[in-house]
Parts: C-alpha cells; sequence; structure tokens
C-alpha cells in the first residue's frame, strides 16, 4: 500500500519530470511528439478530474439542501442553473447561433453569462477606488514616492491628465518602461530560482508533502 | 470621533457612488480629449501595415466576457486593420468563455468589411488543452483545430492555402486577460516555431508585460483601453474606445482627488495627535 | 575550412556567372558584379529539421542599392534559372550577428551574411531530401549568381544553443542540493517574515471568534510551482486547524489540486491527531470561471464571515475582488503570491504579503527543516551569483559608452551568449 500510496507516484514524478526537463533540449520532431502525446495525457486526465469537481459540487450542495442549512434556496437556484445551461447547451450541440439565429444556449450566454462577468469586472473599478482611498496615505517617505509614482502613471495614462500636464504622459511611460520593468525582472528572478529549486526538490522526491502532507 | 476620522472612515458606497457618476457623465457628455500615440502600439500598427496583402494574420482572442469592455474594442479595430489591409484572418480563442462572443466580433466586423467566411477569414474556436493547443497547432494546426466554429473540415479552406502550421504564420496576436494569454504565446509559440508576435491585454496586467515587450519576446503591446484608443485613432476608426477614455480620464482624476483628500484628512490627524502628545 | 569554400566558390561563381549571363540580357554587365563569394549551404543546426541555412561572405558591391536573393530547387539542379526565389533583402541586412545563437555554433563569422530558408509561407522543405541552393546579388539592372550548392535538411537531437542552459541549470540543482547538505550540518540563519509569523495570529483570532479560516490556492493547476507552494503551506495551516479545531474553508477553482489538497488536508488532521475533526467538504470545487469562483468566494466571506483569509498562490483581476470583500469584513489577510502584476492590490488590501519567492520560502520558514532551508540558501546562492554578473555587465557597459571602447562589448557578448 505504501509502494502505491509513496513510491510509486515519487518514481513516476521522478522519470516524467526528468523526461519532459530533457525534453526542452531536444529539438528532434519525436521530442516534440512526446510532449504532444503528454499534453493530451493532461487534457484527458483533465476531463476526468471536471467529472471529480463537479461530483462534490453536488454532493457538496445536495447536503445543503437535505440538512436545509441557511442559504438552501441559493443550492436550489444551482442545480437549476447548471442542469438547465447543460440541458439547453446539448439542446443547441454547443452553438450560440445557428445560421445567423441565436439559440437558447446563445441566449443564456448573451443575455446571462455575459452581462454577469462584465458586471463582476467592472466592480473592479470600485473597489480600486475604495481600496485607494482607504490605504493610500504617505504613512512613510517610501509611500510618499510610491504615492507619486502612482498619481504621474494615472494622469499619464489618460488624455485629460496629459492635457493638464503634458510631461504626465512620458514620465509615466519612463516610470513604467524602466523602473517597473526593472524591478519587475528582479522579482521574476527570484520567483524563477525560486521555482526551478522546488522543481529540482519534486523531481528528487525531496519535497513530497503535496502528496498528503507528512514525512514517513 | 473627529471630522477626520470620520472622513477616513467614509462608507464606500459613496465613493462607489462618486466613481459611478464620472463613467457616467463622461459617457452621456463626451469631450474627445486627443489621444498620444505609444510606441508599444504603434509598433503593433506598423508592423500590421508592413504586411503584403493576402498575408496570414492570427488573432488568438484570450479572454471571455468578463474582460471585454477593453479587450473587445482593441478586437473590433485589430481586425478593422486587418481587413482594410486585404490580410488572411485566423481568428480563434483559447477560453471557452469566450467562444460565442470572439465569433460574434469576428462575423460582425467581417460583415461590415465585406469579407467571406472561409476565403478570407476562419474562426477556429476552441479547443480543449489551453497552451497544449499553441503546441499543437504548432505542429499541425489541422491536427489541432479539424473543422472550424462551423463545422465545416479545415482541410482545403481557401483562407488556409498554404497554411500547415503556426510557421506559415506572418504575425501573431494574443489579445489575453490572463492565462493562457501573451506569455502562453510566447513561450509555446514563438520562442519554438519562430513567427512575429505582438499582445494585448488588460490594463491591470500591461504593465507585467514590459519586460516581454523590452528584451522583443513581442514586438508591441496594446495595453488596456488606451492602447485600444490609440489604436482606434491610428486606423482613423474611432469607436468605443475612445469614447471610453473620457470616462477613463474622469475616473482616474476621481481617484487622484479622493487619494489626495483621504491624505489631508490623515495629516490632519497626525497633526492632532502631536499637538495632543506634545 | 571557410578559405576552402571561398577558393571553391570562387571559380563556381565564374562559371556559373557565364552560364546564368547567357539567359541574360544583362550578360555584359553582369561581369561588372562579383557574385556572393564563399557560399555555404547546409542543414541548420540545432533543430526540429525542416529547415536549410545559407551564410557566404559580404562582397565589395554591398550597399543600400544591392540585393540578395536566396533560390531554392529540387536536388540536381545546376541552372539556377530553375530555382525559384524565396527570399529578397537589402545587402546590409541578414548578418549572422543578427542571429540569435551562441558563439560556440555560430557557423561563420559575425560581418557574414545568413539566411535560413524554413518550411512554411510557400517553402516546404522535407528532412532527408537533397535540395539545390544560391545566392543571386541583384545591384540596377545587374545581377550576379553564386554557384549552385546542395544540402540536406535532418532534424537534430541535440540543441547546442542551450547547452549553456542546462549547465546553468545542472549547476543550480547541484548547488541546492550542497547547500541541503550544508544545512543538515549546520544551522542556517532565517530572517523574519512578517507574513508568516502571523499565520499562527490569524488561527488563533479565528479560534477565539469562533469563526471559520478560509484558504485559497489560487488560479492554477498544480503544474505551477506556486499551487504547489500554496498546497504545503496549507498542510501547516490545516495542522494548526486540527489542532485548534477551528473550522477551515478551503474552496477550489481546479479539481486535482482539490484532490491533491484533500489529501494534504487528511494528513494534518490525522498529524494533529485529530482525524475525526476531518471533513471531506473542507476542500470544494466551486467552479474554473474566475469571475463565477470570485463571486461565490466573496458570497462565502460575506455569510460565513471568516476570521482569517489566506490568499495563496496565482492570481488575476479577481484578486482585489476577493481581498476588499474580506477587508470590509474586518478578516486578517494574509497573501502570498508569485503574480507580480498583483502584487499592488494584495499589498494595499491584505495585512500581510509574501512576495515572489517568499511563497516558496514559506514551507521552509514553517518547518525550519534543514531540507528547506538549504534550499533557500541554495536559492540566494543563486541569485548572489546573477546579481554579480548583472553589476559587473553594468559596469561593462556604462565604461563602453563613456569611454568608447570595443574590449567590454566582448565581455558583454560573452555574458549574452551565456545567459
Amino acid at each position: 500500500m505504501i509502494f502505491l500510496r509513496r513510491q510509486l507516484p515519487l518514481l513516476i514524478t521522478m522519470v516524467t519530470g526528468l523526461l519532459f526537463a530533457g525534453q526542452y533540449y531536444v529539438p528532434h520532431p519525436a521530442s516534440e511528439q512526446l510532449l504532444t502525446s503528454a499534453t493530451k495525457w493532461l487534457q484527458i486526465i483533465g476531463g476526468f478530474a471536471l467529472v471529480l469537481g463537479v461530483t462534490s459540487l453536488f454532493h457538496q450542495h445536495a447536503a445543503k439542501i437535505r440538512r436545509k442549512e441557511a442559504g438552501w434556496g441559493y443550492s436550489v437556484v444551482l442545480y437549476a442553473g447548471l442542469v438547465g445551461t447543460i440541458a439547453v447547451g446539448l439542446w443547441a450541440n454547443g452553438k450560440e447561433s445557428v445560421d445567423g439565429a441565436m439559440t437558447t444556449f446563445g441566449w443564456v450566454y448573451n443575455f446571462m453569462m455575459v452581462p454577469l462577468q462584465g458586471t463582476m469586472f467592472a466592480i473592479l473599478a470600485f473597489f480600486i477606488a475604495s481600496a485607494a482611498y482607504r490605504s493610500f496615505r504617505a504613512r512613510s517617505r517610501e509611500a510618499a514616492v510610491l504615492l507619486i509614482a502612482a498619481v504621474i502613471v494615472m494622469m499619464g495614462r489618460v488624455p485629460l491628465g496629459e492635457y493638464l500636464i503634458p510631461a504626465s504622459g512620458d514620465v509615466s511611460s519612463w516610470i513604467l518602461n524602466v523602473l517597473n520593468a526593472s524591478v519587475r525582472r528582479a522579482i521574476l528572478i527570484g520567483v524563477s530560482l525560486g521555482a526551478v529549486a522546488l522543481s529540482f526538490k519534486i523531481i528528487f522526491g525531496v519535497e513530497r508533502s503535496y502528496l498528503g502532507g507528512g514525512k514517513e | 470621533m473627529s471630522f477626520a476620522e470620520r472622513m477616513l472612515k467614509i462608507d464606500r458606497r459613496i465613493i462607489f457612488l462618486v466613481i459611478g457618476f464620472c463613467t457616467l457623465l463622461p459617457l452621456l457628455y463626451p469631450v474627445g480629449l486627443p489621444i498620444k500615440i505609444s510606441p508599444e502600439v504603434k509598433s503593433v500598427y506598423d508592423y500590421m501595415e508592413s504586411l503584403p496583402e493576402r498575408s496570414v494574420f492570427l488573432l488568438s482572442i484570450d479572454f471571455d466576457p468578463a474582460s471585454k469592455p477593453e479587450l473587445h474594442p482593441q478586437a473590433i479595430a485589430l481586425l478593422r486593420h486587418a481587413f482594410r489591409k486585404n490580410l488572411r484572418v485566423v481568428a480563434m480563442t483559447l477560453w471557452v468563455s469566450g467562444t460565442g462572443m470572439a465569433d460574434q466580433l469576428l462575423t460582425q466586423v467581417a460583415q461590415e468589411a465585406g469579407k467571406e467566411n472561409g476565403k478570407d477569414y476562419v474562426f477556429l474556436g476552441w479547443s480543449p488543452g489551453g497552451t497544449a493547443v499553441i503546441i499543437n497547432m504548432g505542429q499541425d494546426l489541422y491536427q489541432a483545430f479539424p473543422s472550424d466554429y462551423g463545422g465545416k473540415p479545415t482541410k482545403g479552406l481557401p483562407v488556409l492555402d498554404g497554411v500547415n502550421s503556426l510557421k506559415d504564420v506572418s504575425y501573431a496576436i494574443s489579445l489575453g486577460a490572463g492565462n493562457p494569454g501573451v506569455e502562453a504565446w510566447y513561450v509555446f509559440g514563438k520562442d519554438k516555431y519562430k513567427f512575429e508576435l505582438g499582445g494585448g491585454c488588460t490594463g491591470v496586467i500591461a504593465p507585467g508585460l514590459y519586460p516581454l515587450l523590452r528584451s522583443g519576446q513581442i514586438n508591441g503591446l496594446i495595453g488596456g483601453l488606451r492602447g485600444a484608443a490609440e489604436y482606434e485613432s491610428l486606423i482613423g476608426q474611432k469607436g468605443r474606445a475612445v469614447a471610453g477614455m473620457d470616462a477613463q480620464s474622469a475616473t482616474h482624476v476621481a481617484i487622484i482627488i479622493l487619494v489626495a483628500v483621504c491624505n489631508i484628512f490623515y495629516f490632519s490627524l497626525r497633526r492632532q495627535a502631536k499637538q495632543q502628545g506634545g | 575550412m571557410k578559405r576552402g569554400w571561398g577558393d571553391r566558390a570562387a571559380v563556381a561563381a565564374l562559371v556559373s556567372a557565364f552560364i546564368y549571363g547567357g539567359l541574360c540580357s544583362t550578360a555584359f554587365a553582369q561581369f561588372s558584379l562579383m557574385p556572393p563569394a564563399d557560399v555555404h549551404v547546409a542543414d541548420t543546426p540545432n533543430d526540429g529539421g525542416e529547415s536549410l541555412t545559407v551564410v557566404w561572405a559580404p562582397g565589395p558591391s554591398d550597399g543600400p542599392d544591392a540585393r540578395y536573393q536566396v533560390l531554392l530547387g529540387e536536388a540536381g539542379s545546376t541552372d539556377p534559372s530553375a530555382l525559384k526565389v524565396v527570399a529578397e533583402f537589402s545587402s546590409t541586412t541578414h548578418y549572422v550577428k543578427e542571429n540569435k545563437v551562441a558563439w560556440w555554433t555560430r557557423q561563420a563569422d559575425k560581418a557574414w551574411h545568413q539566411y535560413v530558408i524554413r518550411s512554411g509561407k510557400g517553402i516546404e522543405l522535407k528532412d532527408g531530401t537533397t535540395y539545390a541552393v544560391a545566392v543571386t546579388l541583384l545591384k540596377g539592372e545587374e545581377r550576379a549568381v553564386s554557384p549552385v550548392l546542395q544540402a540536406v535538411p535532418e532534424p537534430n537531437w541535440f540543441n547546442w544553443n542551450q547547452l549553456n542552459n542546462l549547465i546553468l541549470a545542472l549547476g543550480f540543482g547541484g548547488l541546492v542540493f550542497y547547500a541541503i547538505s550544508h544545512a543538515k550540518r549546520k544551522d542556517i540563519f532565517l530572517r523574519r517574515i512578517p507574513g508568516l509569523d502571523a499565520v499562527d495570529e490569524a488561527i488563533g483570532r479565528s479560534t477565539e471568534l469562533g469563526k471559520p479560516i478560509l484558504y485559497l490556492t489560487g488560479a492554477h493547476d498544480m503544474g505551477d510551482p506556486s499551487t504547489i507552494a500554496a498546497a504545503v503551506i496549507l498542510g501547516r495551516v490545516a495542522k494548526r486547524a486540527a489542532a485548534y479545531e477551528t473550522e477551515l474553508l478551503v474552496p477550489h477553482r481546479e479539481p486535482i489540486t482539490m484532490a491533491v489538497c484533500q489529501e494534504i488536508t487528511k494528513q494534518a488532521y490525522l498529524e494533529a491527531g485529530k482525524p475525526d475533526l476531518f471533513k471531506e467538504d473542507t476542500n470544494f470545487f466551486i467552479t474554473s470561471d474566475q469571475f463565477s469562483y470570485t463571486a461565490a468566494v466573496d458570497g462565502i466571506m460575506l455569510r460565513k464571515k471568516p476570521a482569517a483569509n489566506f490568499f495563496m498562490g496565482a492570481y488575476f483581476a479577481e484578486s482585489l475582488l476577493l481581498t476588499e470583500t474580506g477587508a470590509s469584513t474586518g478578516a486578517i489577510q494574509i497573501a502570498g503570491t508569485d503574480s507580480d502584476h498583483q502584487l499592488p492590490f494584495f499589498v494595499t488590501t491584505c495585512d500581510y504579503t509574501l512576495i515572489g519567492e517568499e511563497l516558496y520560502a514559506a514551507s521552509a520558514y514553517l518547518s525550519k527543516e534543514p531540507i528547506q532551508v538549504g534550499t533557500l540558501r541554495g536559492q540566494d546562492i543563486g541569485k548572489a551569483v546573477i546579481l554579480s554578473v548583472i553589476m559587473a555587465g553594468t559596469v561593462l557597459a556604462t565604461i563602453g559608452v563613456v569611454t568608447g571602447a570595443q574590449w567590454p562589448q566582448v565581455f558583454l557578448d560573452l555574458f549574452r551568449d551565456l545567459k
């Protein structure tokens, strides 16, 4: 049992990890073919995983309805939405329109999903404003520098800002291209080294807590 | 609680209301301020201009309806430019929830330009696998997309004449709202299959893509609504992005004023505290 | 070796100029124009095949008014007129130095011309098939053709251009393992990471208030190191939550991550000696759609009012929507992400933020195990090496610009090739 739960997954991780790390250095079509096959496997596994996810979703909300927990009505809405969308999707063969005419599935997509997603994204602008008001304070010298840079970039990115302060466009471009890009590169170098080190640890079985927490 | 304290803990719904008005009013009463063109947007435009007629232009619409306000105008402007240049347009998406929207926008712009499906443009739709789709397309486009979104077999379509893989693409642009997006198209596409790549993205992730731009990994970048407005100005067909820039100008200025006001109250509170302490 | 090609090429060029001269009405004019010299065609090295590389020496006629054409045809063709023009460009472009290859794989002098014929855009090259290639120089009405050469495209088994990458990766790997063995023998100092110190405080606060802990693992799947790091930290958080008997909620965007985290949480409860408290639905799937997931998690925050919110892993535009809602409920918020574009939002709305690689360092900090701490030391040494090279490059480039000297360029080219 311990072999199936520990040694075998570690062995698979090591072999595939080394194989696909090596694949990066081999330009031969056979190597590309190997990568394509692996990505197809991943797609298939991903498909099965979705079943796992949907099962979890159904199970959780079924329990809520059964126990009549607070807000169980939302779970009913979820069931109705999920089953309803699958039904109209199958009916329309997954197409939003056929020969220019909108299908029921297309209606759900255009008049429910599009405005709902748009609304969620639009909330971002309001949240940015409230977060900026609450936390953008010149508490220290560093925070003051950050504040000034933010104001310049915000002015430089819109026509009104450039109209009021003509230099703001060029200064904001400089901030984005020079200061921002270099700081991001520095973060990226750290992140990449961290990711490579983590990958080495996983490939060689040093880091194994992702398989189920503790040590043997 | 002093006035400054009360103002610092103001109900955030009041801020929401201010932002709402600042967005709505300029949309109702547009001013039309001039838009300065940035070099990163100009490079995309210039490269499109340099392409000979019937070159293959791949547009990957990697966003969903949530990012529509920023990326939809970019897609429209790019497609208008491509059709005007008489390029062969191959569109697709790596985001399943963006499929219907991508189909609609392509059909709309193609009809406006009088272009024919299958001959001048094709919408390949979505294929599962995310970044793996890019690799599959790099090896064999027809295996990755055996049929287009309408169900027609891709092999034999006049628009794809002489196109076997990503190596045959003259210029590709990914309009990405996240992952998979511009970065994935560089790592799994351009780096492997050697075609020229440009990018478009939401304003939030644009600063994160500047390192790609500076190192030449992408040859241009259209960032957010501002980038879309610049592109609309370049092609001389002003649309929703240019109209939206007034609203964006007003909200940016409103946020700056809000931040300034909050700092004034913050400092007055600090002074009060010092005076009380002293 | 290059001289050898040059001699043969010069003779062949004269012969081909005679042959081609008969085909053209401007035959006499051709003799004033020297054909491209030292032309060499071979399979493009270090690639997946279906490609040929042509290199030739710059000629005296090169200039803005002169152009080169690259011709390609079937095997055995010796007549340039039977070949098809596959590229035409100015004679002041397409140099070897423009190709991003390292000096150890460069096929000719940097000042030579180079053109890579690739399958695609109307050209079809098949591996294992012989092709005829020639280069023509055009100036006004005049033209001069190089000899027709034969070459076979083939796929290669190793990309020598990436040898530096392999050596650096293996070197860094070796360094990490050395640092791990060093850490097993000696104690290594770890600087404080306030965000991780606050983990216990956040869990304690949830326990006191009798409210749940919300833990998110980000937008990516288990293939992403940030998700793996988030899952590892979840193990530690779950263990403390189990010990304090505090409810844990882990909503997921990815089913496989959910399955993995379920195992991790179960193990954590087992290690904490509270297996009976473990609930299967601690980890649950919502949807893989970005904003639907955000709306659902925001709903959980508003209804269940967790006292501690953890945002670990990769995030996109949803970050602020999640953290701002969390802030409005008064929860302690700890974020850790390598999504640099979302850092400003996390920093402004969360109490503590683990920036970039601090997320990967978290498991070392929380466990203090020599293996984890040693890895961090390895990373630090790697970073020091990179920083030193950047510093040296900056100094050299500045000296080059200020003094106008050419020698710093040699070192800069070396750095660029080795990167």
